[in-house]
């Protein structure tokens, strides 16, 4: 395979290492995405990060910088317009995250318009590039992903009551408000450091493909986690590797890897034979010992 | 009864905004007892356990929560919700979800231990589905998932627990088994609220009712409260009957 005879080069290498943080960081998050059904807010999220993008180019500064400075800025608007998630008085969701998509789009593309010589650069952020992935990149990745995953695996227990049951966790006089915020950071902080390899479109396919191929399988929230961490990484690796073998655009091939692990499941899981075998796996998994994990 | 109050109702009104819901609550519910919240449709049951969650804010007179206001008696009390508003789909185990029961205690960032865990177990022999531990929660029935969100607020050892019309779609077996489990909290020393639309069982099984439709009709035992006067008056007419063999519910 090309990809490891071209190992030697140092931009294969940070291109297997950028697509490895990142599919173990899409993965984590993912889950919570999925259990909680805010893909269509991330698709919202990635979409509405792209002028930021455009801004950070406008006044030269860093792009994952900008891009994140944006992101806790839009973070901070879908929350406000949201409003208190659960109470009765809270504004319907939907129609908030699409009006925020398609806003947040337009004055990405309005922005591009006046910069002529931009255009260029900037579809690598809507599309990604992961081959070019400077160091800087990698740190930045690497340092994100240990963060969000340290945030995630210190608030598992209370993340996970309020994804399956949100009115016993307000109830419970947990501030549910709070941990929607610290979670919505958490998906931005994601979205913004995947946008070197997959761009910011294809970035929801990572954060959301593999969480929802893993739920397909699993009947635990950890081994759902695990496995969306390995498909993750998976995909990504198996996305390089065709992009190099073939020459096709590396954010494509990987978010294309995604989508095959995920239409494989669902067709696997609906021959004649997919529901034992899937049921047989969840219950040699959990036969045995009575899991009171958290 | 002279045991001490654990709940206190004095003239509470409650509203969404400045809609009021439910007015002029007035009335005690001692620890051990368990009281009834009846009433038709849109009475205000949901809002009162609401309130009484410090969920919804109490618009003029008060609401006491073992001595508190409710927003901060919530480590003291457990919430059961309907089982059919929960995704069937959660990949969540039984075991795990009667755990939760003890987050609060645990506090943030400490796994379970121990304690926890033998608590969760326990709790979940006593509504009878120890053997169902290691399922996932979906695939439990109804009735059984309704029992298992009850063992999850046992798990938390309240002092009053809150039950919002625990026994809608439960069979009579699994209803007996869940008020059997009820019963055994209260004798413990827990005072129990439960709203349900099932007034035979009300009256055979609850020591106080609570009658509203958008205020209160009676608060007592139910000998005083569920007469057909008091009835006729919160369901608007015609609606019900009293015969002398207990409660018959009937059209005229
Ligand atoms: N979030 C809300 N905002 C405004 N009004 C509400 C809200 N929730 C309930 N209400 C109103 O408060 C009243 C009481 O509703 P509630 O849900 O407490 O009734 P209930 O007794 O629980 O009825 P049911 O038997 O149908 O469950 C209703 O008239 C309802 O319209
Ligand atoms: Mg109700």
């Amino acid at each position: 395979m090309i990809l490891f005879s071209s190992l030697g080069d140092g931009y294969v290498w940070r291109a297997l290492l950028e697509v490895v943080i990142v599919g173990v960081l899409c993965g984590a998050v993912g889950v919570h995405v999925v259990l909680r059904r805010l893909s269509f807010l991330t698709m919202a999220l990635t979409h509405a990060t792209f002028p930021g993008v455009v801004i950070a180019t406008m006044l030269g500064l860093g792009l994952v910088l900008g891009a994140g400075l944006f992101g806790v800025l839009l973070v901070a608007v879908v929350a406000a317009l949201t409003g208190p998630r659960g109470a009765e008085h809270g504004r319907e969701t939907s129609s908030v995250t699409a009006v925020v998509l398609s806003g947040g789009f337009a004055l990405g593309m309005a922005l591009m318009s006046t910069q002529e010589g931009f255009s260029r650069d900037l579809t690598a952020f809507l599309v990604g590039s992961v081959l070019t992935v400077q160091p800087s990149d990698l740190v930045v990745s690497a340092v994100t992903t240990a963060v969000v995953l340290g945030v995630l695996a210190a608030l598992r227990k209370e993340l996970h009551l309020a994804a399956f049951d949100p009115g016993a966790f307000a109830a419970a006089g947990y501030p549910a408000r709070r941990l929607d915020l610290v979670l919505l950071l958490a998906l931005e902080a994601t979205v913004v450091t995947s946008l070197p390899a997959v761009g910011t479109i294809m970035a929801v396919a990572l954060i959301v493909g593999p969480a929802a191929t893993a739920r397909l399988w699993c009947s635990r929230t950890a081994t759902m986690t695990a496995m969306a961490i390995v498909v993750g990484v998976a995909a990504g690796v198996i996305g390089l590797a065709v992009s190099e073998q073939w020459n096709v655009a590396a954010g494509g091939a990987i978010v294309l890897s995604v989508a095959a692990f995920f239409v494989a499941s669902l067709v696997l899981q609906s021959l004649p034979w997919g529901e034992p075998v899937a049921a047989a796996v969840a219950r040699r998994k959990s036969a045995g010992r009575p899991t009171y994990s958290g | 009864m002279s045991r001490p109050a654990a709940i206190v109702f004095d003239q509470a009104s409650v509203a969404y905004g400045r809609v009021p819901a439910l007015e002029q609550v007035h009335g005690t519910v001692h620890q051990g007892e368990i009281v009834a919240l009846v009433g038709p449709n849109g009475a205000g049951k949901s809002t009162l356990i609401k309130a009484l969650l410090g969920l919804v804010p109490v618009a003029s007179g008060s609401i006491s929560v073992l001595g508190r206001p409710p927003a901060l008696a919530r480590r003291q009390v457990a919430y059961v919700p309907q089982a059919d508003t929960l995704d069937p789909d959660f990949p969540v185990s039984v075991a795990q979800v009667v755990l939760m029961g003890r987050y609060r205690r645990i506090g943030w960032l400490r796994p379970p231990g121990r304690a926890d865990r033998d608590a969760a177990a326990e709790a979940l022999a006593a509504v009878g589905l120890a053997h169902r531990a290691a399922d996932r929660f979906g695939t439990l029935s109804g009735g059984q998932r309704q029992r298992v969100l009850l063992a999850r607020a046992i798990a938390a050892q309240p002092a009053a627990l809150l039950l919002d019309e625990p026994f809608n779609g439960v069979d009579a077996v699994s209803q007996e088994a869940l008020l059997a489990t009820i019963r055994a909290l209260a004798a413990g020393g827990a005072a129990v609220v439960v709203s349900t639309h099932d007034l035979g069982l009300a009256q055979l099984t609850c020591d106080g009712i609570c009658l509203l439709n958008r205020h209160q009709f009676g608060f007592g035992p139910p000998g005083e409260v569920l007469t057909p006067d008091l009835l006729r008056a919160a369901y608007g007419g015609a609606a019900l009957e009293l015969g002398d063999r207990g409660l018959i519910v009937a059209r005229s």
